[in-house]
């Protein structure tokens, strides 16, 4: 049985106008006739979705990478997105999950079990014979880009190493990393940590849970709602301090702003308290920036660098931050990407079924970074997920934007990817 | 701070968006979600009937002496009229995609809607000026076996009726697209690979009589489109034009696009997925702010002057409740909508003189500035454009276009002579 309420995402719906806007631009859409598109498997499908209704009209929903693009052009303001989310919990609920995507969720613990034993894990999971296993038995495309475990240790024992080191300041901000920058790409947590303490801001740590999102994009909810309950507990104190509370990854701090309570129906004074405290950490910094308070000692970079903007960037509603904070460096030659996804979505292009709608997704992405030309050396772009596939679509590197400004602070090396003097 | 913001994407925004920022005003635009031009016919209509009338109008210009003094066009006046139209031609031909006065400059044409009826068109795009219903020369309108959303047999019959020659063809849909299921815009884009138009206009010269010309929906090409009307009546050897379809439209689609590729190289961004929810002023009737929503708190945006361009009842600038309270959601600003519902509409539903629900809006001076009912401006750094504008009845009279371009011109004069002035 589906009990979530349907306040705000479910009357939405109603303002649907059937123009069409949506699936004209959804991303998914445009590439396969396995998704029919957003205002079919949303608004329309969504009539025959009662709450309580056993079986939802419309499995093709689970095509829906959850992208988002629709729900930026959507004239009316329909919810498509989320009344997808939605109706995939609901066949969540109706079917059970399966193993894959039950791992697929569990970013967390994967992250805590390989970084054990790293180069073991390392190889036990991208070697090519457990690849083709993985496809074959998990339905884990063989191709798509999965992330490596951190040879140097994570986030967490890099903090807690340094800990004497690190600046002490009665202007204090939180720092929310995630399970990528703790298992995965822990460098850069201490790029945004470089960052801050150049500011001037001593930044505070705390134990933290995965904010939820891959088991909300498979449809786990129940198994979200605990994510974020352990949040709310270990966060919400700092909030209550009036602290902001900034991240890095920019599908975290969506889900801690929006997508949990929203997804979960949960708003409760404390998550409501959270919520409003949560900040990318660009749309801090550009906050600093317009306050006057924003260190500029840059150094030069020259370089052509393209920047793509994650969806989970454009949900959030705020603009590009990380643009407008990035283009005050000298030398940079910002080209800024309006491709509509990277077709990573999430753990969406991972799946056997969807790997290759992803990458026919991506290759608006792909083209655009193609067209800058030779000088292009890497790629920028916030998203851990997004830019493992910009990896994987274009042979260049790319970097979070926080590592660039870190680097133009002169704290880091963009190449050896390790603050510098480390 | 920029010097103005545009609240609202549709075809008002965009144009006083582009006269300010050639007048060389910082400018950006916001809106909650695109603009009507993605479901509208991409014509310029400037005004096709007068309340009450039956007939269509032949020479607009010379009639709107006869509309309401409160109308947009009296407060615009004829000369200014006239070169906003003017400059829009120049606009169009500038952006490839040329609009012209369809048959005789002044003068209103008459083009095929939809679905056969004949509909009083001001400006055209160059690919449905062929469809002009002054020509005698017959019709043949193609259609495809399995295309949603246009049908040949209806719009020939209709046409037929109204003494225009005209028969209805079909062509396979595989034609078009390898795809089962395709909306307008897929298969535009399809069209835009040349292969694919060569394919459809040897299907086409086989199903040509000799002196027809030939209608077909409206997807020839979206990026390539003037390319591919060229190509295809180079082989066809026939006229050939574009019916619109019904939603999503393509013609609309075009220019949108083409619109917002030129504003960002003139340095305009347009954000989308913004919706204006409140502001603050000086204490005074200067406006300070404008607030958008996003994922958690309300996002500040500062400009020297506000346009407000957010469509009325149709664009969702209007909200109203049970009661047939009608307000205007961002600055409530005072309207001439009657707030009893019981007044919204006559006791006819077809009343020949319009519904005054829909004649209702923001009531502005001749600076397009909103005022009081004492006349005075509400605040001193805000001015309206478009379909929220009181005095017109647009969709009886068929000037929604026109209004648009029209007071989207006027007030970004406005908007920068006052700039100049201080
Ligand atoms: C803003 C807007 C909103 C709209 N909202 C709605 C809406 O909410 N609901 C709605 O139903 N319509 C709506 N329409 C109209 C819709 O788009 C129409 O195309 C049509 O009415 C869809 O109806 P349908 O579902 O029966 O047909 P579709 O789902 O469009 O399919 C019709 C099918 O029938 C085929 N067909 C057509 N003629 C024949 C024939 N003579 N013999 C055999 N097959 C044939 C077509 O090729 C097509 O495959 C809307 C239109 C607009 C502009
Ligand atoms: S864009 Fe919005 S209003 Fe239009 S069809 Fe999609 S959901 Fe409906
Ligand atoms: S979220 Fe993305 S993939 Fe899903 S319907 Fe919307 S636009 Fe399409
Ligand atoms: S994968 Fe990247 S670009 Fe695509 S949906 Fe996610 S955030 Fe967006």
């Amino acid at each position: 049985m589906f009990t979530e309420s349907w306040l705000s995402v479910g009357p939405s719906l109603d303002d649907c106008i059937k123009c069409n806007i949506c699936s004209s631009y959804c991303p998914v859409a445009a590439v396969t006739d396995l998704f029919p598109g957003p205002k079919y498997v949303g608004p329309q499908a969504q009539r025959f979705r009662e709450n309580g209704q056993p079986h939802s009209p419309d499995h093709s929903v689970d095509y829906c990478s959850g992208c988002r693009v629709c729900n930026e052009v959507c004239p009316t303001g329909v919810k498509i997105a989320e009344l997808n989310a939605r109706a995939r919990a609901q066949i969540v609920a109706d079917q059970g999950i399966s193993l894959r995507n039950r791992l697929l969720g569990r970013n967390e613990l994967l992250g805590k079990v390989g970084s054990i034993a790293p180069s073991l894990a390392n190889f036990g999971l991208h070697n090519p014979v457990s690849r083709v296993l993985a496809d074959k038995v998990m339905g884990i495309a063989k191709e798509a880009p999965l992330p490596h475990w951190s040879r140097n240790g994570t986030f967490g024992s890099w903090i807690k190493r340094t800990g004497d080191q690190r600046l002490r300041s009665d202007r204090k901000v939180v720092y929310y990393h995630g399970c990528a920058t703790m298992y995965y790409e822990p460098f850069i947590g201490k790029a945004a940590v470089a960052v801050l303490e150049h500011n001037g801001f001593e930044v505070i740590v705390p134990p933290q849970n995965c904010c939820g999102l891959p088991m909300l994009s498979n449809g786990e909810f129940k198994a979200a709602r605990n994510y974020h309950e352990g949040n709310i507990q270990k966060l919400t104190g700092y909030a209550r301090e009036g602290l902001a509370i900034v991240g890095t990854s920019t599908s975290c701090t969506l889900t801690l702003k929006e997508e949990a309570p929203e997804l979960l129906d949960m708003h409760s004074e404390e998550a409501n308290t959270l919520k409003m405290a949560v900040w990318d950490i660009f749309e801090w910094l550009r906050e600093l920036y317009q306050a006057g308070e924003l260190r500029s000692d840059f150094h030069r970079i020259d370089m052509v660098l393209p920047y793509h903007a994650p969806c989970q960037y454009r949900a959030h509603r705020v603009g590009k931050p990380a643009m407008e904070i990035l283009m005050l460096i000298p030398g940079i030659d910002l080209r800024e990407s309006h491709a509509r996804c990277c077709g990573i979505a999430g753990t969406y292009g991972y799946k056997v079924e969807k790997y290759q709608i992803g990458m026919d997704v991506g290759e608006e992405l792909f083209g655009f970074v193609r067209e800058q030309g030779d000088a292009v050396e890497m790629t920028a772009c916030d998203s851990e997920t997004c830019r493992w596939q910009l990896e994987h679509g274009t042979g260049l590197p790319s970097r979070h934007p926080i590592e660039i400004l870190a680097a133009a602070y002169g704290l880091y090396d963009l190449e050896a990817r390790a603050l510098v003097g480390s | 701070m920029i010097d103005l913001l545009v609240i609202g994407e549709g075809l008002s925004g965009l144009m006083a968006a582009y006269h300010a920022a050639r007048a060389g005003l910082s400018v950006r635009v916001i809106g909650k979600g695109l603009g009507a031009l993605h479901w509208d016919a991409g014509t310029i209509d400037l005004l096709g009937y007068l309340p009450g009338a039956h007939d269509s109008l032949r020479c607009p210009m010379k009639q709107l002496g006869l509309l309401d003094p409160a109308h947009p066009y009296h407060l615009l006046g004829e000369a200014t009229l006239a070169a906003a139209l003017a400059q829009f031609v120049a606009l169009t031909a500038e952006l490839g995609l040329p609009y012209s006065p369809a048959v005789v400059a002044g003068e209103n044409s008459l083009l095929s809607s939809p679905l056969g009826a004949a509909r009083p068109v001001f400006l055209a795009p160059a690919a449905q000026q062929g469809g002009d219903l002054g020509s005698s020369a017959p019709m043949v309108v193609v259609g495809f076996k399995g295309l949603r959303d246009f049908y040949p047999a209806l719009i020939a019959e209709n046409l037929n009726k109204l003494g225009y020659p005209a028969r209805a063809a079909f062509l396979p849909y595989q034609l078009l697209s390898g795809r089962r299921d395709a909306n307008t815009v897929h298969l535009a884009h399809e069209l835009d690979a040349p292969a694919r138009r060569a394919k459809l206009a040897a299907a086409l010269k086989k199903l040509l009589e000799p002196g027809e010309r030939i209608g077909l929906p409206a997807i020839l090409g979206i990026d390539d489109h003037p390319a591919a009307l060229v190509h295809l009546e180079q082989i066809v050897q026939a006229p050939i034009f574009e019916i619109p379809t019904l939603p999503p439209s393509v013609p609309g689609i075009r220019l949108v696009k083409s619109l917002r590729q030129h504003l960002l190289q003139l340095g305009v961004r347009v954000e989308a997925g913004m919706e204006a929810i409140g502001f603050e002023t000086n204490g005074g009737n200067n406006i300070q702010w404008v607030e958008t929503e996003t994922s958690a708190r309300p996002l500040k945006h500062r400009a020297k002057s506000y346009l407000l361009a957010t469509g009325g009842i149709l664009g969702g600038g209007f909200d109203s409740d049970h009661t047939g309270r009608v307000w205007e959601v961002v600055f409530d600003l005072p309207l001439t909508i009657p707030q009893q519902r019981s007044h919204w509409f006559r006791p006819q539903f077809l009343e020949a003189t319009g519904q005054p629900v829909f004649r209702g809006g923001v009531p502005v001076n001749r600076r397009f500035q909103p005022v009081r009912p004492s006349g005075e401006p509400v605040y001193a750094n805000l001015w309206a454009a478009g379909g929220t504008l009181a005095g017109a009845d647009p969709i009886r009279e068929r000037s929604l276009t026109g209004i648009a371009v029209a007071t989207g011109f006027a007030a970004a004069q406005q908007i920068a002579t006052s700039h100049a002035l201080t």
